[in-house]
């Protein structure tokens, strides 16, 4: 299993506070370190307008990258009339690089199953999903456990604490596609079909799942839900930062090793670096690659960047799968891009153009630019067609695959530059000799 | 037959004179653009980049679309396996030669055709009937299936198509989509040495990143120099 890190003693922890216990699937050790309490206050106490209330005065916003607005997403669906509701736990993990979502399953399943009991709860959902990588073994394997314990219990299925309201909980394994963590992408899977994404809106909020409205949600986004319920929204909004209350589960990477560490949001990504352990004196790493495969990266004076939804959009970077990773000080940061993008092309789905073609073109540029072979308008045309992908996009996947280069061109330009530069000599070069032979120059 | 002569030669010139003063229909295309329905889409032809490359990726999205199925095609998709028509290899002139030596009972000396050899269909008639025949489930089929004969034949696709109402190229459309379903018998399929495709960038990925951390190379896209 991918190491927990040892995080400073004053970083609280909401996502990983029952991660010590020697069998997560024992339902009466979580019980007694606090499982379901937010349900069962909910039950007891909250209509599901109040719920709602609760988790837009904690301020939560989504994990699974986006940062959305938890709350807007659950009214929009409750508010939606339907004769079905569905809540789907987006627990695919789609990153192969960043682990966190399935080791929350693995150290804490009651906490995403009392999250999605709530979100339930405060749509109307009878039915709710939760969607693991079928490789993921051990998370299945525990969160197997976990269901049927949960369920003994009364926690959930057909009379939630003898509420008479059901809540059956599914759990499904899927595999197959980097897309099936975008989350039109994982309804498709769930319904069985070719996974492409859906234009948006309309919102999986207001049709979703079988064309009903549906909530779905990163695992950790449920379980800081249900530790929100418990604990109470003013509780929540004194950690983290201050447009985004909280903490999020970080997979690190640098020289000195890699793990997975639960930091609050707003921490500088120097304080996240540090947690690998890097020795006081060693280089500051060249870039800083934040978000997964389609991240951006950051050069080393940016270190003081808090890790936060806005202020790394801002930076050119994203949150996304929760990767941070640094690089060494001799690394080629113009072909990393390349391998990134690279990486992005082959799982854009095909459906739309800025997917199947626009992705491509930037890798095409990007190997040309690296093979020492780049045309002279290459720069233009990296800027111009990141650009339309960005506009033109039909999911977010396109739109972040202009990442990694536009990022290198933003922040790595001399070195972007210096692969650019002897092409210009040799063009003209060899319009001379077209111009002697008495060919037209254009 | 008409029983006044004369008759039939009447009525004859008759359509012929009203024809001669009716106005003429010629166009004068293309200076004068031909008034055609708005739903017309042309002839349909694949077209090919600027390397000369077929831009077809075989993903068969075209055929699912099209409404009266006039679509098909056979070729290799990007994942790079046989992709074979959803409609009777029988109208396809470069097939209709295997076709007629199947047809006779001979054997077609052409591995691609292997995936069209009859199966035992129990099996998947079995799963069919545990999914309840629906297309809703179809993932679900596909993976079961796939368990039961180790990889995904032709002839039980095209069952899961008739079994389940769904279109074949729709059947087909989410198999390929799907990295874990195959429609080569494990052993046959190139996948497991060298991946390919989409398995090959997630592992260049992850080697990248290792790369990268570390000081080793610096060469994270592994060229050769
Ligand atoms: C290419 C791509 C991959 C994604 N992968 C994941 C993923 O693995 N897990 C996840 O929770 N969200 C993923 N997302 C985000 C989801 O689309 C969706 O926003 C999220 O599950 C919503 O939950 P949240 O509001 O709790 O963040 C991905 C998005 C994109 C565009
Ligand atoms: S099979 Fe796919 S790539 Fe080929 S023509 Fe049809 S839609 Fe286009
Ligand atoms: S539409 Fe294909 S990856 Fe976004």
């Amino acid at each position: 299993m991918t190491r927990l890190l040892k995080t400073p003693a004053g970083w609280p922890r909401l996502l990983l506070a029952r991660a010590d216990a020697t069998d997560p699937t024992d339902l009466d050790v979580a019980v007694k370190a606090g499982a379901f309490g937010g349900l069962k206050k909910v039950v007891r106490s909250l209509a599901p307008a109040a719920v709602v209330a609760e988790i837009r005065a904690a301020g939560l916003r989504g994990r699974g990258g986006a940062g959305f607005l938890t709350a807007d997403k659950w009214q929009l669906a409750a508010s939606t009339p339907a004769d079905r509701r569905y809540v789907v736990a987006n627990g695919y993990g789609a990153d192969p690089a960043a682990r966190t979502d399935p080791v929350l399953l693995e150290l804490d399943p009651y906490a995403v199953i009392e999250g999605l009991a709530i979100a339930a709860w405060a749509i109307g959902a009878e039915t709710a999903y939760i969607a693991v990588r079928a490789t993921e073994t051990e998370a299945i394997r525990r969160l197997e456990a976990a269901l049927g314990a949960a369920e003994e219990a009364g926690f959930i299925g057909a009379d939630v604490l003898a509420s008479g309201h059901p809540i059956s909980i599914e759990l499904r394994r899927v595999q197959g596609a980097y897309m099936l963590g975008e989350e039109t992408v994982l309804l498709k899977a769930l319904e069985g079909k070719r996974g492409q994404p859906e234009q948006r809106p309309p919102y999986p909020a207001e049709r979703g799942l079988f064309g009903r409205p549906t909530v779905v949600q990163n695992v950790q986004t449920l379980a800081l839900a249900a530790w929100i319920l418990r604990e109470g929204a003013a509780a929540f909004r004194a950690t983290g930062n201050r447009d985004a209350p909280g903490t999020i589960l970080v997979h690190v990477r640098g020289a000195a090793g890699a793990g997975i560490a639960e930091v609050p949001l707003g921490t500088p990504l120097r304080a996240i670096l540090g947690l690998v352990g890097a020795a006081r004196s060693a280089p500051p790493p060249k870039a800083l690659l934040v978000g997964g495969p389609s991240g951006g990266l950051l050069p080393a004076d940016l270190l003081d960047t808090p890790y936060s939804f806005t202020d790394l959009r801002d930076a050119g970077a994203h949150v996304g799968s929760g990767s941070v990773v640094a690089t060494a000080v001799d690394v080629d940061v113009v072909e990393l891009a390349e391998l990134l993008t690279r990486f992005c092309a082959a799982e854009a789905c095909g459906k739309t153009i800025p997917c199947r073609i626009g992705t491509r073109r930037i890798e095409e540029i990007a190997t040309r630019i690296n093979a020492g072979t780049p045309r002279p308008t290459d720069a233009q045309l990296l800027t111009d067609l990141s650009a339309d992908i960005v506009a033109s996009a039909l999911c977010d996947h396109e739109r972040l695959a202009t990442l990694p280069m536009s990022s290198v061109m933003r922040y790595f330009r001399p070195e972007l530059d210096a692969k650019l530069q002897p092409v210009a000599q040799q063009t003209t070069d060899r319009q001379r000799v077209a111009v002697a032979d008495g060919e037209p120059a254009h | 037959m008409s029983l006044i002569p004369g008759l039939g030669i009447v009525r004859g010139m008759a359509l012929t004179l009203r024809r001669f003063f009716q106005p003429k229909v010629t166009h004068l295309y293309p200076e004068d653009p031909a008034d055609i329905s708005p739903k017309f889409r042309g002839r349909l032809q694949l077209l090919y980049d600027e390397h000369g490359t077929l831009k077809c990726e075989t993903c068969f999205q075209c055929a699912q679309a099209c409404p009266i199925e006039c679509i098909d095609m056979g070729g290799v998709d990007t994942k790079g396996r046989y992709a074979v028509h959803w409609g009777a290899s029988e109208t396809y002139g470069e097939r209709r030669e295997e076709s007629a030596l199947r047809r006779a009972g001979r054997t077609v000396p052409d591995v691609a055709y292997e995936h069209w050899n009859a199966i035992d269909l129990g099996p998947v008639d079995a799963i069919l009937h545990d999914a309840d025949h629906d297309p809703g489930r179809l993932l679900e089929i596909l993976e079961a299936t796939q368990a039961a004969y180790g990889y995904l034949p032709v002839a039980a696709l095209k069952r899961i198509s008739f079994g389940t109402g769904a279109w074949y190229a729709m059947v087909y459309g989410t198999a390929s989509y799907y990295d874990h379903l195959r429609f080569e018998p494990p052993a046959a399929s190139s996948s497991g040495a060298t991946p390919t495709g989409r398995g090959r960038a997630e592992a260049d990925y992850l080697a990248g990143l290792d790369l990268v951390t570390g000081s080793g190379s610096k060469r994270p896209a592994g060229r050769a120099n």
